[in-house]
């Protein structure tokens, strides 16, 4: 009896590699290039994010798209402004090209997804909002230029 | 720039003219504190966005609007006028009688009863909470029956391959897509859009915007000033965008 746990236990022990997914613990991120190679933690910790981040992707789309719901940590943008990497020149690379951070799994795994038709792989443009750390700093530019515009619209009461 | 296609519909031209019955009803004024909505807060419907144009005020020639929402929304077309995506047009017009030449930005009219919505199978096109008519294009199938059914011509179809959007507007071939009053701004507590904004950097000023449920935003203070009307009222579509001066 004691023999059999033992070689039961043995057999486990040399299975056990297979049983678990290859890519747990297994960082993908190409070290050095982008901001979430400087970062320890993930928005969600990195076993949860390997398993469930499409998940995470499409509630906040919804959220996002029908309810205007604008938090940063499920956005994809966010994702994208972390997880682009930069090349010697400072050039963001498109995330979803070769052996980027959204493209190695998925050719991995053979996963297909069209996001990246739609969505900027790299950061880009107007975005005075998501790209700025400090999200009130912008808002609160905003706010003055919009106060600017009201006094304006209030000279040009006076002047009827 | 694409803008200022001489108006040809002489239909939309004749009915702008005549049929401008309603006069906008300035709603019943809720106190309302116009706070800027917490990034996490879902919109509602205690915010009602809407636009008025004043059409004495916006100037021929001037494309300071429709300049301004291709960069804000990375409008870069194909120099292929028939199909490059417009969210924001100018149009000439002239009335018959006086032979009055008045030009005005057209838009998505952001309607509370939006004939897109209605036509859409998939639910795509819809009016958020807060009034905003736009396309989930996420579950846009790209029939464009939407297209079909806007009276005012206000949607696009993306016939090709797009590569350099901007991060804050993704949009890409096989989808409809339209004015959205910059509803990303808007949720990041920006109280302008990108049109009014460049109209008013302009010195024009006929672009208004802001929240009908707050007496003391501009677009409120512009109608009360100069009563803004709807376009084809005879459609009860009861538009969020209304034009004053004609
Ligand atoms: C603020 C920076 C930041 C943001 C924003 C961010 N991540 Fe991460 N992400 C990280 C870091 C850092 C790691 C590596 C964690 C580790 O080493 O354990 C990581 C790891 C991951 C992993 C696991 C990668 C691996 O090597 O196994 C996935 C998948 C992932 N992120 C997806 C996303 C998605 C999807 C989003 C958007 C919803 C996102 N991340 C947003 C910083 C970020
Ligand atoms: C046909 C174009 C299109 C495709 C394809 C597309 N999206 Fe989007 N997505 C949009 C538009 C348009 C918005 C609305 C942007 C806004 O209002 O800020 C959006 C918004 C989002 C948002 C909220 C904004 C943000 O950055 O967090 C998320 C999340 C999102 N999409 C996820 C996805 C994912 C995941 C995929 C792929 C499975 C995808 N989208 C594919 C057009 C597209
Ligand atoms: C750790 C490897 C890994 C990384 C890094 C990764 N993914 Fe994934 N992704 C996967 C796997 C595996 C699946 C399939 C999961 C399943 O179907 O159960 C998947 C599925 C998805 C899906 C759903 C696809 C579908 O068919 O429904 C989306 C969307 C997605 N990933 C987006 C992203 C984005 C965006 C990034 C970059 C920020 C990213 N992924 C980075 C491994 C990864």
């Amino acid at each position: 009896m004691h023999q059999l746990v033992k070689s039961f236990a043995f057999i486990i022990f040399i299975f056990n590699p297979l049983l678990t997914s290859s890519h747990d613990g297994e960082k993908h991120s190409m070290k050095g290039h982008s901001k979430a190679d400087m970062m320890e933690q993930c928005v969600e910790p990195t076993i949860v994010m390997q398993k469930e981040h499409f998940k995470f992707l499409y509630h906040q789309r919804d959220k996002t798209v029908i309810k205007g719901v604008r938090t940063k940590k499920h956005s994809l943008a966010n994702c994208i402004d972390c997880h682009v990497s930069y090349d010697n020149k400072g050039e963001a690379i498109p995330v979803n090209s070769d052996g980027q951070f959204c493209q190695t799994c998925h050719v991995e795994t053979a996963v297909n997804i069209d996001c990246f038709s739609c969505h900027a792989s790299v950061p880009r443009g107007k975005q005075v909002i998501l790209k700025s750390n400090d999200n009130i700093k912008s808002i609160s530019n905003i706010h003055a230029k919009t106060s600017y515009l009201i006094k304006n619209l209030e000279d040009m009461h006076y002047e009827k | 720039m694409k803008n200022n296609s001489l108006l040809t519909r002489r239909d939309f031209l004749v009915k702008s003219f005549t049929a401008f019955s309603a006069i906008y009803i300035i709603p019943d004024i809720i106190p309302h504190a116009s706070a800027s909505k917490p990034l996490d807060k879902e919109v509602d419907s205690s915010t009602r966005w809407a636009m008025n144009v004043d059409i004495d005020k916006c100037v021929e020639g001037c494309s300071a609007c429709v300049d301004a929402c291709v960069d804000e929304n990375g409008l870069y077309g194909f120099d292929r006028p028939e199909t490059d995506s417009q969210w924001i047009r100018k149009l000439t017009l002239k009335d018959i009688k006086t032979e009055k030449i008045s030009t005005l930005p057209m838009m998505c009219q952001h309607c509370e009863n939006p004939p897109c919505c209605d036509v859409c199978p998939t639910g795509a096109s819809f009016r958020r909470e807060d009034g905003i008519v736009m396309v989930n294009q996420h579950t846009c199938i790209g029939c464009r029956y939407c297209m079909m059914a806007c009276p005012f011509k206000a949607r696009s179809f993306v016939h090709e391959n797009l590569t350099e959007q901007v991060t804050n507007a993704p949009r890409g071939k096989g989808c409809v897509e339209s004015c959205n009053f910059c509803a990303n701004r808007i949720d990041h507590g920006a109280d302008t859009t990108a049109c009014e904004e460049a109209c008013m950097n302009e010195g024009h000023q006929a672009i208004t915007f802001g929240d009908l449920s707050n007496p003391n935003s501009r677009v409120n203070k512009a109608i009360d000033n100069k009563p803004g009307r709807r376009l084809r009222a005879d459609l009860a579509l009861k538009q969020r965008v209304t034009y004053s001066g004609f």
